[in-house]
């Protein structure tokens, strides 16, 4: 009988199979309240964040860019604005409900045109070699299976020079303040999952998956590891979160 | 080096405030829209900082990494830059401010500066309505009127208070008149030392005879 490999979910150990099911149950569960759970949770400095990794993007007019996990499409709107009509974004999120609140969302506010939702496993991007100038994850990579599959499918379908930027929480930088987040992640943040999505256990997943998520050094090295040159990365606010870039040689 | 989301957000509220307020100047909108695409660097001497300030359709864009063209470059003190934009007269090398890349921008921008006229009444009117918006906007223009002609005045006000009423210097007539009292006198002096001088020297001449 073949041995069943397992794999995180949280605290949890399940079969490397299931995974994706149970991440996909979470995302289908949070999606209609996922902008206002985001803006409560980091007191909206999540935009400040991507604001960040936009200006990092270095993104043009003319490019072609995919935004894995675009979730809501706040990435997406904004790559939109900055490629222009020449350009494309392909917003592509392996959860369909969080694609179709995405979708939905960037046509209420009148971004079409250069902008296409694909429903895509970052593990398996179906898109050509050497396709994207620029490729971003916010907040998606924890909850990939095979981390470092996903990162070679990415690596595959960038251009040689493109640039790949994972947005994600990371290792506080300092003890007290990592103190005073744990107390947050696993008190707070399931409450307020509670009161606003009337759903504690998916915060909650939430919160422990970003402690069993590679810290920056580590992440840094399986970018490295995958091909990607000149890798770096920026801790932000202290390190909750860290923005690793890395370029496709 | 500092974090990120500092300086990220310094951006962000900086491009909203400039954003919101031109929402009440069409006019400049209308005119920024000519300059789509354009890119300023703004490297700041004091405070040390480096942005890029860029245009992008009727908005203005703030960014801490640009990797694109730019179309002018700035340096010198945030004062000096400030004066180079609003002054119609101020020229770069007059205030201390280097320029690479094109003029043009830089003139573009001055003059849209000069021309700047965002209506403040406007957004107050949709809280409080047009009348109190107004009778308020009149108060504060002239107050600011007020403000600006006591700020005028005021170096020459201070001076004539310490001459002339707490006497602690003397009033600025007298110190001339005796300024001109002493130059004089110092001439009549140098005048007086060439004499006694020249006749040190007969003397000395007859007695050398």
């Amino acid at each position: 009988m073949k041995e069943g490999k397992t794999t995180h979910f949280g605290y949890q150990q399940v079969p490397v199979e299931e995974k994706a099911g149970r991440v996909a149950e979470v995302f289908h569960s949070v999606a209609a309240r996922y902008d206002v759970m985001n803006d409560l949770m980091s007191g909206g400095i999540h935009r400040l964040w991507k604001r960040f990794t936009i200006e990092l993007s270095g993104a043009r007019p003319g490019q072609t860019i995919l935004d894995i996990a675009g979730g809501t499409g706040d990435l997406t709107a904004r790559f939109s604005r900055i490629v222009g009509p020449e350009g494309t974004v392909l917003l592509a999120d392996i959860n369909e409900s969080m694609l179709k609140v995405g979708r939905d969302r960037l046509l209420d506010r009148g971004i079409a045109g250069n902008v296409f939702p694909v429903q895509a496993d970052a593990q398996y991007l179906p898109f050509p070699d050497d396709t994207f100038d620029c490729v971003t994850i916010a907040f998606g990579l924890r909850n990939v299976t095979d981390k470092d599959l996903a990162l070679r499918s990415m690596l595959r379908t960038l251009k040689p020079g493109g640039r790949l930027l994972v947005l994600e929480f990371s290792k506080p930088q300092s003890k007290l303040l990592e103190k005073v987040y744990d107390q947050y992640s696993f008190r707070l943040l399931p409450v307020m999952g509670k009161l606003v999505a009337n759903d504690a256990d998916s915060y909650r997943y939430l919160a422990e998956s970003i402690r069993m998520h590679p810290d920056q050094e580590t992440l840094k090295q399986m970018m490295e590891d995958a091909g990607f040159v000149d890798c770096e990365y920026h801790n932000m606010t202290g390190g909750i979160v860290a923005l690793h870039k890395g370029i496709k040689p | 080096m500092t974090d990120p989301t500092f300086r990220t957000g310094f951006d962000a509220a900086l491009e909203t405030a400039i954003n919101t307020a031109l929402q009440y100047d069409p006019a400049t909108r209308a005119r920024l829209q000519k300059l789509d695409g354009k890119v300023l660097e703004l490297d700041l001497t004091s405070p040390k900082m480096t942005f890029c300030l860029g245009v992008e359709g009727e908005r203005v864009c703030l960014y801490r990494h640009w990797e694109g063209q730019i179309s002018t470059r700035l340096s010198g003190s945030a004062v000096a830059l400030v004066r180079l934009l609003r002054d119609s007269s101020a020229t770069p090398a007059g205030v201390g401010v280097g320029v690479n890349g094109s003029s043009a921008l830089l003139a573009e921008l001055q003059a849209i500066m000069r021309d700047l006229d965002i209506d403040w009444e406007a957004p107050l009117a949709q809280l409080v309505g047009d009348v109190p918006a107004h009778a308020v906007g009149e108060a504060l223009r002239t107050l600011s009127s007020w403000l600006r002609d006591g700020f005028s005045r005021a170096p020459a006000a201070a001076a004539e208070a310490v001459s002339e009423e707490w006497r602690l210097t003397p009033p600025q007539a007298q110190f001339e008149a005796f300024a001109e009292d002493l130059r004089a006198l110092s001439l009549a002096t140098e005048r007086l030392e060439a004499r006694v001088n020249l006749l040190k020297e007969k003397f000395s001449q007859r007695g050398a005879e």
